[in-house]
């Protein structure tokens, strides 16, 4: 009892207290059992843990009775039974071997643990001669065998990090065994005993000194679980948490659970380093494939060794911004930090800090290393290294922050960085009934928006009184100003943390066959984007609770969502019209146009309508075109006719444009609305700026009827296709269901230059009018839904088949 | 003693657990299944692929209570379960032979 309190105050003093204590007790033994039967021949030795002088309440004495034969150990059978006897009478709980010195350095493959324990061997009693006969094969062993020796232990880590799904992150860890555990401690110092032991000479254990303060948290919350169960329990039960943090004086068990993680995070963090060098030292394999990825160095990384390293270091404090440059290069390649790379980055912590409190254009540079394909195992070498908190230090507030329930397995920051893993993974397509989210991955625009939302959806869990949700983006705010995140991203990141739940709760308290669930879920997200960002968000978050909160029943009840509110979204295009404005100019523009024009616009993007409405007055047609990130996007607002919609996406591609997304709308005065995003591959725009003056001017004439669109296309620069792996087969869907007064037309295809202006004036040529278009590409797919009528009507069934068909041809080009 | 093995909706799972919880009923164990009575399955189009959602996610709770408690807790189970549409479950009671508590052998209604 004496001793586990003195563990208050220096645990390794207590321990070896206790271990000096032992030693008496058991060389008196020896001496009164052994000593006098075995004057010659025989020594006692202390191994394991009570050789290391760590010896705990409730541990094993592990002792080593050396022997000079076996011929002696016979002869001496009934002493040694009494020596033990009085060791167990005397209250120790006794591991005891009895080995010659030759059997001592053998390699025993099936018991390596006896081959490493006699690294912490100390002698205690009996013949030196014995002991020196050890001494001095012990070195030539070790040395010799020691590439045999790091494999093993290599092994026998791997295995028992496996067996504890190789996170330290659990909710009861086992201190002694799991990652980051005790055993991890000692793996380090066994690892570096064997590296420095020469033929002549058997170095001392090496505990490694950046560990101290974990390994005396360690050692002290051992004593501490001892004293607790009364017997050698290493299991940190929420009942022993409980009790710790009342004895320690932390009083929170969530906060003692902290010092725990961060104290296991940098002892398991070294061990995985030590591991994979002494690992790749043996292996030649490795050492080839190490070179290869020497090929990735540029002008400021070096990697070597399979480890990134800064090539000038000294760059780094000149240059804050170069921390970025590297986060992006782990998450361009995949290779991990150098030890010299993270020291660096640690001795400049102040100063990074500080140049990143201010105000500054990062957001491209972090939206790029985000969307690289390695970003999570960026963000956890930034995470570990402090750099992340160093850009962000809104993170701190989730530094291993526990939170106590039944569900979460994982601090708030591992939940928040397994969320990232899982959403980037699925690239990988690797996990089960996970393809239709890695479809709605490839379709996204701005992965690493999602990303960045992840990263900040949960910080407010660090200020529970705010309620968690409001606290992540006023949190997130403060982040988005500082690092100058544009607009249109912000309001994408606000409503992702704002809403992240939603879903979630949605499936769980919501009937999702009830019409007004889907109908509440569409108005919530707005649009079909808003709808994949946050289908994605919510599959990643429920993933990272635990691994096996994603069920294939929950991943198919979330899809179902998606596709409820998806259907809903495209549904209400047509059905849901704007019945007044709050002005009589505003109801004579909005009048018609679906409700989701205005939940898509904001109020200045409206007036900005408005004002081309009143230009279209003028001339018949009003355009209007500006760049919005790595795409184009042209307004336009006319009076309906008949081509219409075909013509202007006939003109964008003669310009060599590609059309990514359109939507079309009219109001109930004929007015149309078209808004087009498109990409300009061959930079015209951009090279040549007076181009979209010329653009601008083409399609107000095609809006017009006053240009020959099909002339146009026909010397329309050519843009080389992509290669492909796979084709996409057309389809073309008619629902006559979904509208009241509406057929709807649904065109999956390959997209290719012209492709909508060839659906768009096949529609119209069979006298049919679009009404309300919305068009989306993934990658080389095009999927574009059309609201179509014919004299004011839902087109009859005869005239349905044939515009399948010729839509078809089209299509089958 | 008889067994409880309730088919609900999912999202009638948290009302179904407050109002068991809320007669002292905190023993059950829920399962993620999947299956359709009359409801039948329906169809979804996305995209112009048709999708046959033929078998729709359901929990089944499974409980065991003394027979004094039966009627109480099927009132409890139907009325927190209910929406009134097609699709609400369905809720089947066996007869209990035996029910032992592994720990310390503790038997019958003593062991629930």
């Amino acid at each position: 009892m004496m001793i586990a309190e003195k563990q208050l105050f220096d645990p390794v003093r207590a321990l070896e207290e206790r271990t000096s204590a032992v030693d008496i007790l058991v060389r008196k033994a020896w001496q009164e059992h052994l000593a006098v039967s075995a004057q010659a021949g025989a020594a006692l030795l202390a191994v394991g843990g009570y050789g290391r002088r760590q010896l705990f309440p409730y541990s094993d004495v592990d002792l080593l009775l050396l022997f000079a034969s076996d011929k002696t150990a016979t002869s001496l059978k009934d002493a040694i039974s009494r020596f033990l006897q009085h060791l167990w009478d005397g209250g120790l709980r006794v591991s005891q071997s009895v080995r010659t010195p030759a059997e001592c350095s053998e390699l025993h493959d099936e018991n390596i643990e006896l081959n490493v324990s006699l690294l912490d061997q100390r002698y205690l009693a009996g013949d030196a001669a014995v002991y020196g006969a050890l001494l001095d094969r012990l070195p030539r062993f070790v040395h010799g065998q020691r590439d045999a020796l790091i494999r093993h232990l290599s092994r026998m880590t791997r295995q028992r990090h496996a067996s504890f799904n190789g996170t330290f992150y659990h909710l009861e860890p086992n201190i002694k065994e799991a990652p980051g555990g005790l055993r991890d401690l000692q793996l380090i110092s066994w690892l570096a005993q064997i590296a420095s032991t020469t033929p002549k000479w058997l170095a001392p254990p090496a505990p490694a000194p950046d560990l101290d303060e974990a390994r005396r948290f360690l050692f002290a919350l051992r004593g501490y679980l001892h004293q607790h169960a009364q017997r050698d329990s290493n299991v940190l039960s929420f009942d022993a948490q409980e009790w710790v943090a009342e004895q320690t004086g932390v009083n929170e068990p969530a906060h003692l659970m902290r010092d725990y993680f961060r104290n296991a995070r940098a002892v398991h963090r070294s061990a995985l380093r030590v591991l994979e060098t002494e690992e790749a030292r043996a292996s030649s394999l490795f050492a080839q494939f190490r070179d290869r990825r020497a090929r990735v160095s540029n002008a400021e990384f070096t990697v070597s060794r399979e480890r990134v390293f800064f090539r000038s270091p000294p760059q780094l404090d000149a240059e804050p911004e170069l921390l970025l440059r590297l986060v992006q290069f782990v998450a361009r390649h995949g290779v991990r930090l150098s030890l010299e790379a993270e020291q660096r980055i640690a001795a400049r912590l102040p100063a990074l800090r500080e140049y990143f409190a201010s105000p500054r254009p990062i957001w491209p540079a972090i939206h790029e290393a985000l969307s690289l394909p390695h970003a999570p195992l960026a963000l956890r070498a930034a995470h570990e290294t402090g750099a992340l908190t160093a850009v962000f230090p809104e993170m701190e507030e989730i530094d291993c922050l526990v939170i106590r329930d039944f569900y979460h397995r994982y601090t708030v920051d591992e939940h928040t960085l397994v969320a990232i893993q899982t959403l980037v993974q699925l690239r990988e397509a690797k996990i089960t009934g996970a393809a239709p989210y890695a479809g709605l991955l490839s379709e996204i625009e701005q992965p690493g928006l999602l990303i960045f939302a992840l990263l900040f959806h949960d910080v407010g869990k660090g200020s529970p009184e705010e309620g968690h949700v409001d606290a992540s983006l006023r949190i997130a705010e403060h982040a988005m100003e500082r690092i100058q995140m544009p607009t249109a991203e912000r309001e994408t990141a606000r409503f992702l943390i704002r809403c992240h739940l939603e879903m979630s709760s949605t499936m769980n308290g919501r009937d999702p066959f009830d019409p007004a669930t889907a109908e509440y879920l569409a108005h919530k997200v707005g649009t079909v984007e808003n709808l994949k960002y946050l289908t994605l968000v919510t599959y990643a978050d429920i993933s990272a609770v635990n691994p096996t909160a994603m069920t294939s029943w929950r991943a198919e009840q979330l899809w179902q969502l998606y596709l409820l509110t998806y259907n809903e979204l495209t549904r209400e295009l047509e059905t849901e019209r704007i019945e007044r404005g709050d002005s009589p100019e505003r109801s004579a523009f909005l009048e018609g146009f679906p409700t989701r024009y205005l939940r898509t616009h904001p109020a200045a993007e409206i007036e900005r309508h408005m004002q081309l409405e009143l230009e279209s007055r003028v001339r018949g047609a009003a355009a209007e075109i500006e760049k919005a990130g790595g795409a184009y996007r042209l307004t336009l607002v006319t009076l309906d006719r008949p081509f219409l919609f075909a013509s202007v996406a006939g003109a964008i591609s003669s310009f060599g444009m590609n059309i990514l997304k359109a939507e079309a709308f009219a109001n109930r005065r004929g007015t149309v609305l078209d808004t087009f995003s498109f990409a300009d591959p061959l930079r015209t725009l951009e090279l040549n700026p007076t181009e979209v003056d010329r653009l601008k001017a083409t399609l107000e004439r095609a809006a017009l009827g006053r240009a020959d669109v099909k002339q146009l296309l026909r010397s329309r620069p050519r843009v080389p296709s992509p290669s492909r792996k796979a084709r996409i087969e057309p389809s073309v869907y008619v629902d006559d269901q979904v509208s009241q007064s509406a057929t709807l037309i649904q065109v999956v295809a390959e997209d290719r230059p012209g492709l909508l202006y060839d659906i768009a004036s096949t529609i119209s040529s069979h006298e049919a009018s679009i009404d309300v278009v919305l068009i989306d590409t993934e990658a080389h797919k095009a999927i574009d839904v059309f609201y179509v009528t014919a004299h004011g009507r839902k087109l009859a069934v005869e005239q349905q088949r044939e515009l399948q068909s010729a839509l078809l041809a089209v299509l089958l080009g | 003693m008889k067994k409880i093995e309730a088919i609900i909706q999912p999202f009638k799972m948290e009302p179904v657990k407050e109002a068991l919880k809320a007669i002292g009923i905190d023993g059950m164990t829920l399962t993620e299944v999947r299956g359709h009575g009359r409801q039948k399955g329906h169809k979804e189009v996305y995209r112009g692929q048709e999708y046959n959602v033929d078998l729709l996610p359901k929990m089944k709770i499974e409980l065991v209570v003394s027979d004094a408690r039966l009627e109480e807790v099927l009132r409890t189970l139907t009325t927190a379960a209910r929406t009134g549409k097609i699709g609400d479950g369905k809720i089947f009671v066996y007869d209990v032979a035996e029910a032992i508590r592994i720990r310390n052998d503790d038997r019958g209604e003593a062991a629930l």
